[in-house]
Parts: structure tokens; sequence; C-alpha cells
């Protein structure tokens, strides 16, 4: 009973504790306010932490009618993604009290951002697609206010662009849910699927159909093309930490949501072979190579990192879509990974927004001299994301090329290797110039009024933290690895 | 690997790691301190070297540490990598110990210790690694720590080589992962002593092609060798040495990899090197003869020796069970090219550090009345030259015996040369050889015996004297120019020592055969090469490359054509411009494929915001007052939109002029602009109550969908 209380207590009191911001009237100081949410986050990780450390447990809340259950499963990974939010997640926190210093109508935005929290904890641990589809909405809501948060044209426009392109998503999901509430057993996630195989003859067309646009609608929040379009729009309008936890995290429960409907209720044997794995294997690679190709052409640097996300998320679908264990392996590895690395990018990036006012590409001269510690971790998170060893990101990418390779998926078995390393290639010449060109500004750079801009401390802690996490994450990955293969072996 | 867990090689690698960082430290605070201690670090690192050297010759034992990176790190050593990791940490320490006066004047040198001793342990990692895996991570690692040395002075063309180097290293990085892919794939292991093994009756071409692509890049060989020639005159004397004399060898290593442990012994295979390094060995002997800068013409003259290795390594492969010689002789002229790099460059350097210059006829006439430079020059000169009793001639003449015997056995059925074909290499070789004596004569006889035709600077250069380097630099380079004559002269008891040990990893089990080193026919290849020298010197240098001035003085001129840089010409407007705007183009329209779509967003958001307007009354009120409380509504924006406004100031301007001309007695007085900004108000107004009406409609279309919806769910619900 406790166990319960306990899951149930970690969606729950970010939630209230949002709220209570949210409608608490006093005008509290900017300083109060950031502590107040950073105590609550702290709280909330420490409810996590038990609740993670705990054994596998299951709730039914309660029923809409009596056919539509609520109800929560705490699995393997739930847990794991449960975990990368809420460290992802408290650092935003932390980084974003000095972050918004310079915003108004902070109690909104801290407010939203617990509420999100919560909300997100609830869709890890959503037990079936109904549930898993509420809160998955209800994520979409209250995540608007973030990004429209500066309420300036550009904000509000982006706002909208991102509401539609996500209820899009979600209707087409919503289809899919209709047409697989039909022809499964239950909608309860269970490994390999719930296909009820007696109905489903005679069927398959239309099956798979739902399937892909289910694919396709949780694809919209994980960016793959065509429903791309609202990343590279909403990221740079939103405020620095929310950008992170949008690009982090909020992008990977598209993913899960993908994993939760191919792996959990269709079942991956249903999908390998059809013409759905094709396409979205398709999808995916062009999505990796347009995604990297257009963020090596921006200039604006959040637009960039936008970009890279739209390609990096893709490495993800990739992985997925090869339904293969050391695919899914990879693919696990590389949503811990990214969402280390890139928030650690969104907020280095944002630091220096902050400090200097810079938001493009070629204008940060000499930013490794004024701020060393920041740009070492941009550098130590960038050499991540393109994958040199020993940091992180090679890893999960030598598990997906291997993955792809063992497929032996005619074609996509080794053009996919192949386009993970030139998106790699671009990866490297999209972020390693703003290393360059910051720590080694020529020598015509005028050392005599050199400031150190370095951030405060609550700025400088988390962005470390995380860059700590994306290099040490792959040096001793293997308690992690092993992690991940155990739900990949599950799933398949 | 054997059984005992050998973990001084671990600490070869990670101490260096260690050292760099509290070096760094170290240097923040006393930049004496901080000298002694980068110092002390390369010192130590070369001690343990040498215990491993000493202690394990050429057995084979080796060190693993598990869960490092996933696959865990292995480590193993065996003669040649105890041979070679010494190599490495003695130039490191020469290098380092010569770097406390080379950088006097420098900026940021915490930065440069910091990645130099970082990058000796990250050389240790790659040349002891006992699998691929190891290798690959340390490799990486190199590349990138190695990127800062080249950069290191910051000027335009230092930053422009640098930015060659990276990218180089990156694409090679990337080529040899694929490779890694594929013969994990094939083989799943990654172990060097296993690889041939797992190899067999697999077809491992396309992993191996992959691999050699990206490790040739590293050492330089044709066609991408482009960025020796600019990062090594850019960088400082210390790195071009380092860069020179081992990261290329870093390279060298993984084709040998290749070579020995997975293609062993294959034929085919051994030709192809051969052709890579025949191209490697004439182009980069060819551009260095071109080159007026000291440290370009050494760079080429790098670019050139590596093809001589890689033809040694071809004939490895072409020769097959007799190989004895050509083994022998990459491994012997891999570490003496090592060292006469580590020589020439930090001669080189001795003059940069001085006038700051590195063209020819700038420096002209700088070693004359310097003994001590001059004799360490010239040592290196007659080394690399291949002159008998240098230590160069050794290893070339083995090199050249190799052919010669290959040439023996070529022509048969079953060989894939034939003798014109091995006739051609020969003589190819022999030029090459000449010309490399051609090109370090021009050298020598520029900065050490010709005199400066400015008299003035030849004066201020006879003045430095002895003041020109501290006693560390003169000691660190007398006892590297020692070592050529020494082991040229005796070379049973230095070079056959270290070719024992070296053989076993390239698969040669036998002792080799005695060799009369100094014989007629060993000799008379070496003098065609040095007679070639002279004639080319003589007849193209003096000849053709030198000008004459109107003072009646020659000059030398850089007589190579500049639309032959390939970098310049083919690889840079590729990559940077061609590429990325075509694949750049189709991208961007598959970005914007939906938002054609989106371009009805506009309606779209217009539904919603009357959608909102409709319930918004209780519920947005209370709302307001709390969460967007104190949020100011935003300005009125002025009236009309951009089209009214430009039609009304042109309708404007027009009714002006024709006020002032035409309509002078009855002058117009509306104002067009906010006549057409009232009309479109108008409109709009309109357009926003047929659209409240539409929205309405469509929301009440939306809510009965929905509730049609659930009710459907429902019912399939209760049906299932």
């Amino acid at each position: 009973m406790s166990d319960i209380i306990l899951l149930l207590l970690n969606m729950c009191f970010p939630v209230l504790a949002g709220l209570e911001m949210l409608l608490n009237r006093k005008e509290g100081s900017q300083k109060e306010l950031a502590r107040k949410a950073l105590t609550a986050m702290i709280i909330a990780g420490c409810f996590l932490i038990l609740n993670v450390s705990g054994k596998e447990k299951s709730v039914l809340l309660f029923s809409i009618g009596s056919e539509l259950p609520v109800y929560f499963h705490m699995d393997a990974l739930g847990r794991l993604l449960a975990a990368v939010v809420t460290v992802v997640w408290t650092a935003s926190i932390c980084f974003a009290g000095e972050y918004m210093k310079k915003e108004e109508d902070q109690k909104r935005f801290f407010g939203f951002f617990l509420v999100v929290y919560g909300v997100l904890m609830a869709l890890c641990y959503a037990g079936n697609l109904v549930t898993f589809y509420l809160f998955y909405e209800m994520m979409t809501l209250t995540t608007v206010p973030l990004v429209l948060h500066t309420r300036t044209r550009e904000a509000i426009t982006a706002g909208i662009k991102y509401l539609l392109y996500s209820l899009c998503g979600a209707y087409l999901v919503l289809f899919g849910t209709y047409v697989l509430n039909h022809y499964t057993t239950s909608l309860n996630f269970t490994p390999g699927g719930t296909l009820n195989l007696a109905a489903v003859t005679g069927h398959e067309t239309l099956i798979l159909t739902a399937a892909f646009l289910m694919i396709l609608g949780f694809g919209v929040k994980a960016g793959m093309f065509p429903l791309h379009g609202w990343l590279a729009t909403a990221h740079p309008a939103a405020p620095a930490p929310a950008s992170a936890v949008l690009s982090g995290v909020i992008v990977k429960m598209g993913v899960l949501g993908v994993i939760r409907v191919v792996y959990e209720i269709v079942g991956a044997d249903f999908i390998r072979g059809t013409w759905v794995q094709k396409t979205w294997l398709t999808l995916a690679l062009i999505t990796v190579f347009m995604g990297s190709m257009l963020a090596y052409r921006e200039n604006l640097l959040k637009k960039r990192l936008a970009y890279s996300t739209v390609s990096q998320i893709s490495y993800i679908l990739f992985g997925l879509a090869l339904l293969q264990p050391e695919a899914m392996t990879g693919a696990m590895l590389h949503v811990v990974f990214h969402a280390c690395i890139k928030s650690c990018l969104f907020l280095c990036v944002g630091a220096v927004i902050f400090r200097t006012g810079k938001t493009k590409a070629d204008q940060i001269r000499g930013i490794g001299k004024e701020m060393p510690v920041t740009m070492i971790c941009y550098t130590i998170a960038s050499l991540a994301l393109i994958g040199i060893p020993p940091a992180s990101g090679f890893i999960s990418k030598w598990y997906l090329a291997e993955g792809a390779l063992d497929s032996g998926i005619s074609v996509f078995f080794w053009l996919g290797p192949v386009v993970l390393l030139i998106s790699a290639l671009l990866t490297a010449g999209y972020l390693l110039p703003v290393t360059m060109k910051g720590f080694l500004p020529g020598d015509t750079y005028d050392y005599a009024h050199l400031e150190k801009k370095e951030p405060v401390k609550a700025m400088v802690i988390p962005v470390a933290v995380l860059a700590c996490l994306s290099l040490l994450l792959g040096i001793f990955c293997g308690p992690l690895v092993q992690y991940a293969g155990q739900i990949a072996e599950v799933m398949l | 690997m054997g059984e005992t867990q050998i973990y001084l090689l671990a600490w070869i690698v990670f101490f260096p790691l260690a050292g760099a960082g509290v070096t760094y430290l170290a240097g923040r605070t006393d930049k004496r301190f901080r000298d002694y201690m980068a110092c002390a670090v390369a010192v130590i690192e070369f001690l343990m070297t040498m215990i491993i050297l000493i202690t394990m010759k050429d057995q084979t034992a080796g060190v693993e540490l598990p869960g490092i990176c996933q696959m865990g790190l292995k480590f193993e050593t065996d003669g040649f990598r105890a041979v070679y990791g010494t190599v490495a940490a003695f130039m490191w320490m020469m290098t380092t110990l010569f770097s406390t006066e080379y950088f006097r004047h420098y900026r940021n040198r915490n930065r440069y210790y910091l990645f130099m001793i970082m990058t000796l342990g990250a050389t240790e990692g790659v040349l002891f690694s006992a699998d691929l895996y190891t290798t690959f991570i340390f490799f990486e690692m190199m590349s990138f720590t190695s990127y800062v040395w080249v950069a290191q002075d910051e000027r335009k063309e230092s930053l422009r080589a640098a930015e060659t180097y990276l990218a180089i290293a990156v694409i090679g990085g990337l080529v040899i992962l694929m490779g890694l892919f594929l013969l994990y794939h094939q083989t799943g292991t990654l172990m060097i002593d296993d690889l041939y093994q797992a190899c067999q009756g697999k077809n491992v071409l396309a992993a191996c092609v992959c691999m050699f692509v990206g490790f040739g890049a590293k050492a330089g060989a044709f066609p991408l060798h482009i960025w020796l020639p600019k990062a090594h005159p850019v960088a400082p004397a210390p790195a071009s040495a380092l860069l020179s004399g081992i990261l290329t060898k870093t390279g060298i290593f993984g084709i040998l990899v290749i070579s020995c442990k997975i293609l062993f012994h294959d034929a085919r295979w051994g030709t192809f090197v051969l052709l890579v390094g025949v191209l490697t060995m004439v182009a980069g002997a060819v551009l260095a003869v071109f080159s007026i800068d000291i440290k370009r013409t050494l760079a080429c003259s790098s670019v050139s020796q590596i093809g001589f290795i890689l033809v040694g390594i071809g004939m490895q492969g072409l020769l097959g069970e007799e190989n004895i010689l050509a083994v022998r002789g990459t491994m012997l002229h891999m570490v003496n090219h090592s060292l006469f790099k580590l020589t020439l460059f930090m001669a080189a350097g001795v003059i940069y550090m001085n006038l700051h210059k590195l063209e020819l006829n700038e420096i002209r006439g700088f070693g004359r009345n310097k003994p001590l430079l001059k004799l360490a020059f010239l040592s290196g000169a007659l080394g690399i030259g291949g002159v008998p009793l240098f230590s160069g001639y050794i290893s070339k003449t083995l090199l050249h015996e190799s052919i010669v015997e290959y040439a023996g056995i070529a022509g048969k059925s079953d060989q894939i040369l034939g003798v014109p074909d091995i006739r051609l290499v020969e003589w190819l070789f022999l030029i090459s050889g000449g010309l490399t004596v051609a090109y370090m004569l021009k050298l020598f006889m520029a900065v050490f015996v010709e005199k400066n035709k400015d008299r003035q600077r030849q004066k201020a250069y006879d003045d430095l004297k002895g003041s020109y380097m501290n006693t560390m630099s003169k000691i660190v380079l007398g006892i590297c120019a020692v070592l050529f004559p020494l082991m040229g002269i005796l070379p049973d008891r230095f070079m056959n020592w270290m070719a024992d040990l070296g053989q076993t990893f390239m698969g040669a089990e036998e002792a080799a055969e005695q060799i009369s080193w100094f014989g007629m026919t060993n000799l008379s290849g070496s003098l065609i090469s040095v007679l070639l020298g002279a004639a080319v010197y003589l007849l193209v240098i003096r000849g053709w490359m030198m000008k004459k001035q109107a003072d009646g003085s020659k000059e030398y001129v850089n007589c190579w054509p500049a639309v032959l840089d390939l970098e310049d010409y083919l690889y840079r407007p590729v990559l940077l411009q061609v590429l990325p705007a075509v694949a750049g183009g189709v991208c961007k329209v598959l970005d914007k494929l939906v938002d054609v779509f989106a371009k009805i967003q506009p309606l779209a958001a217009y539904v919603e915001a009357s959608f909102f307007n409709t319930i918004q009354d209780p519920v947005i009120v209370e709302m307001k007052k709390d969460i967007y409380h104190g949020s100011e509504e935003p300005d009125d924006p002025e009236e009309g939109n951009p089209v009214t406004h430009v039609l009304g100031r042109c309708c404007n301007a027009v009714k002006h002029l024709l006020n002032a001309t035409i309509w002078k007695k009855h002058p117009c007085k509306t104002d067009f602009k906010h006549k057409f900004a009232l009309r479109y108000e108008q409109f709009r107004e309109n357009m926003m109550l047929i659209g409240r009406s539409m929205s309405y409609g469509l929301l009440l279309f939306s809510l009965g969908l929905c509730i049609t919806l659930i009710y459907l769910l429902i019912a399939a619900v209760r049906m299932a």
C-alpha cells in the first residue's frame, strides 16, 4: 500500500506544488520563488528515488465509465525515463532560478514547470494506452505556456504552431487507439503486444495503417519528418530552461509513445518486414540527415540545436524501427545520453545568451575566454553528441550501428550506419566551430578588454553536472547498458 | 594475452592524462613550476616505457580494464609496441625539454602543455592497445587533443590549417568507425591477436579499406596528405616534431594491424598498399623539392618518408612468407623517421624561435658559424638521405633489398606484379631517395652555407653566436644528433636489436640472415640515390628554382603551380560549398514541406482565438487575475497593415505630385493611407464575423464529432 501511495505522490506532489504556485496570489520575490520551486523539485526528486528504487508495482486508479481504466504500472522502461526526466528537470529548474531573473511572470513559469514534471511522471508510469493518451494531451497543453512564455509575437506564433502540430499528432494517435482497441485483448502495455490474433486475421492492413498513423502521431513530438516543423520554431522562442526540457525530455515522450505502441500493443513481430517498418526506417533516416544538414546551415544557435534534436531523436527512432535487440539497446541508451547532452547544450547556450545577449554562432568569438567553464561543458557535451569516444554518444551509436548491421534488412543494414556517420560528421560541423571560435579567437583578439562573464554557481553547476554525466555515462556505461539490454530483451 | 596483468601498461596510458591536469593546475599559479612539472611527467613516462622495454622485451603480456566504455580497455605489450612506445615517450621527453625555451614568448602556454601531455597518454594508448576498440578510443582522443597544438598561436593560417587537420581527423575517424562496425559485425571480435583467425573465410575487404582510409589519412598517405604541409609550418616546432614523428606513425600502426593481422600475407592487398605508398613517396618528395619554407619542406618530406614505409608494408604483403627484409625495413624506417624528424624539426624550431621566419630567402645564412646547430641538422639530413654510415641507410637498404628480392620472383605465374612493374617501383624508390637528398641539400645549403643577400641581416645572424639557444636545448639537440651516426655505424648492435623486437608483431618469426651492410651491392643503391640527388640539386634547384634578382643575387622562388593545391581547389570547394548547397537545398524543401500546409495556420489560429473568445469570460478572467497577473496587454498595433501602408503612401505621393501640378487650384485632401486602413479594418471586421460564425459552426461540429467518437469507443468496448 505504501508503495502505491509513493507512486501517486511521485505524480501528484509536483502538480500540487505547481498549482499552489500558480494560484497563490501573494507576490513572492524572485529569489523566494526560485528557492521554492527548487525545494519542491528536490522533494519530488526524493519521492522519485524512493519510488524507483522499490519493486515493480501497478495501481488501477479509477475507470472512466466502466471500460476505460486509468491504470498505472511502473516497469523498467518507465523507471529509466522517470529518472532521466528528473535529472534534467532538476538541473533546468536550478538553472532557471537565475535565468528567469530577466523574464517576467516567473510564478507562472515555475508553476507550469512543476506541473509538467508531474504530468511527465504520470506519463512514464502510465500502464495502458488510455492513460497514456490522457496524460500525453495534458503534457501538450501544459507545455504551451512554457513555449509562449515571453509572449512576443514570435513566441505566440511558435506556441500556436506547437499546439497545432501536437494536436494533429494526437488525433492521429487517437484514431489508432480506436482501431487498436477493437483488435486487442486489452490496452494494457504488455511486452510482445496484445493483439487478439483471432480478430486480426483479415484486417492486417487496417491495423498496420493504424500502427503507422500512431508512429507518425507520436513522431510529431519526436520531431520525425514530415511533422518536425514545430521544433525549430518553438525552441528558439522558448526561454532556455524550457528549451532544454523540451529538447531533452518532452520529445522523448514521443519516443516513449512509439515504444509503448509498437512493442507493447501491436508487437514487434507484427510489424517486422512490413511496409510500415520500411517507411518508418526511411522517414527516420531522412530526418537524421535533414536535421543535421539544416543545423549545419543555421546560424541562430538555439535553432541550430533544435534542428540537431530533430536529427538525434531520429537516431533513436531509427534504432527502434529496426526491431532488433541491439539496436533497441542503442536507442534506449541514446534516449538517456541525448537527454543529458542536449539539455546541457541548451543550458550552455542559455547561459551565453543570458550573460552576453549573443544569439548567433558568428557572434561568439572569444566566448571561451569569457566564460571558460560553461564553454568547456559545451565542448564536452558536443564531443559526446558527435560520438567521440570515450564520451557517451559513441556507445549508443555503436549499438545502433551494430544493430543495423545485424538486422540484415536489405539496403538499410548498411545505409543506416553510413547515414549515422555522415550525420555525425555534420554534427561536428555545426557544434565544434562554436568551441573553436570560442577558445581560439585568433591573434587579433583583444585580451586587454577581456571580461570574465562566468555566470553564478546556480547556473554553472547544473551545466557542469550534465556535462559530467554525458562524459561519465560513456566511460562507466556498463550497468546502464545492461539495464537497457534487459528492457530490449523483454520487449523483443 | 598473458595470465598476469601488467598494470604498468595502464599506468603508462593514464599517468600522462592525470599528469596533464596537474600540470595545468600548477600552471595557473606558477609558470616555472609548470615547466618542471611537464618535464617531470615526460621523463617519468619515458622511464616507465623503458622499464617495459627492458623487462618485457618481446614477450607478450597485457592488462585489461573491464567495463570501461562497455567493451573494456585492453592493453598489450610485445616487442614492437614496447619499442615504439619507448620511441614515443623519448620524443615527448625531448620536445618537452625543448619546449621550455621555445615557448618563452608564447601566450596560452598552459593550454599547450595540458593538451600536449594528454596527447602523450592517448598516443601510448594507441600504441599499446590490444584491441581495435581501444585503439579507436585513444586514436580519437589523440586527434582532438593534438588539434589544439596546430592552432596554438591562433594566427589566421594556423586556425585554417588546424581546421583542415581537424576535418581530416574527424572524417578519418568516422571512416575508421565504419570499418570497425563492419569488422565487428563480421567477426564478433576486435582483439588484434584474434583477428587473423576470426577473419578466415570472411569477406572483410570493405572493412579493411575503410580502416585503411582512416588510418592512412592520419599517416599522411596520398591523396589525404593535405593536412601535413599545411599544419606543420604553422604549428610550434616541438608540436611539428611530434605530429610528424609520432602521430603519423599511429596511422601506420593502424595500417600495420590491417596488413599483418587481418589481411596477412595477402598479395592483392600488398599491391594496393604498394601503389598508395609509391604515389605518396613520389608526391611528397616532389612537393618537398618545390617548397621554399623550411618546415613545409620537412612536412612534405614526412609525406614522402611515410610513402617509403607504406612501400615496405606493401612489399610485406607481396613477398608473403619471404618478407623478412621488408618487415625489418619497415620497422627500422619507422623508428628512423621518427628520430630524424625530431631532430630536424627541433633545428627548424631553433631558427624560428630566433627569427620568427621560415621562408628560405629570409633565414638564409642563419646557420653559419653555429657548429652545433649545423652538425645536428647535417646529421639528420644525411640520415634521412640514406647516406652510408647513418641510420637511414640501413632501413632504406633493407626496403630496397626487399624490392630487389621481389624482382627475383616477379613474373612467375602466381605473382601479381610483373618484372617491369617492380623495376618501375625500384626506380621510383631510388628517384625518391634522390629527391630526398636534393631537398635536404637545398635546405642545408640555404641555411648553413649560403650568405643572406642582406648584409646587415647576415651580420646580425653571425653576431648571435652562442646565444641563440640555451644549454638545455643544446643538450637535447646534441643527444638526438649523435644517435644517427651511432646507429648507422654499428647497425648490428642497435638496428638489428630493434628489428628483432619488432618483427614478431608483423608476423615474421625467423631470424634474419646476416647482411653485409657495406657490401658493394648495397652501397650502389645508395650511391645512385645520392648522385641523382646531387644532379637534381644542381640542375633543377639551382638551375630552375632560383631566379636571378635585379642586384645579381639569386633567390629561391616558389615554382609550384597554385592550381595543384588539392585542398583549396578540390576538397574545400566540394565539401564546404557544393555539397552543402545541394544537400542543404533539398533539405530546406523537405523542411518546409508541411509548413506549406500550415499556411492555413492563420485560419486555424483564428478559429482557435475565436474559440477561446467564446468560452473565455468566466474562466479566463479568473485565470488572468492569478496566472497572468500583472502582465500588460500588448500595445495596440498601428492601423492598417503593410499593404495598405504601401498603397496609401504611393497614392499620397501621387496626390502630392498632382496637387503640386495639375490640381493646383482644387487640391485633393484625402489621406489615402488612412482611407485604405479604414477600408481594411472594415474588411477585417466582416471577415471576423464570418470567421466567428464559421468557427462556431466548426466548434459545434467538432464537439459532435467528439461525442460520436466517444460513443463509438464505448460501444466498441462493449462489443468487445
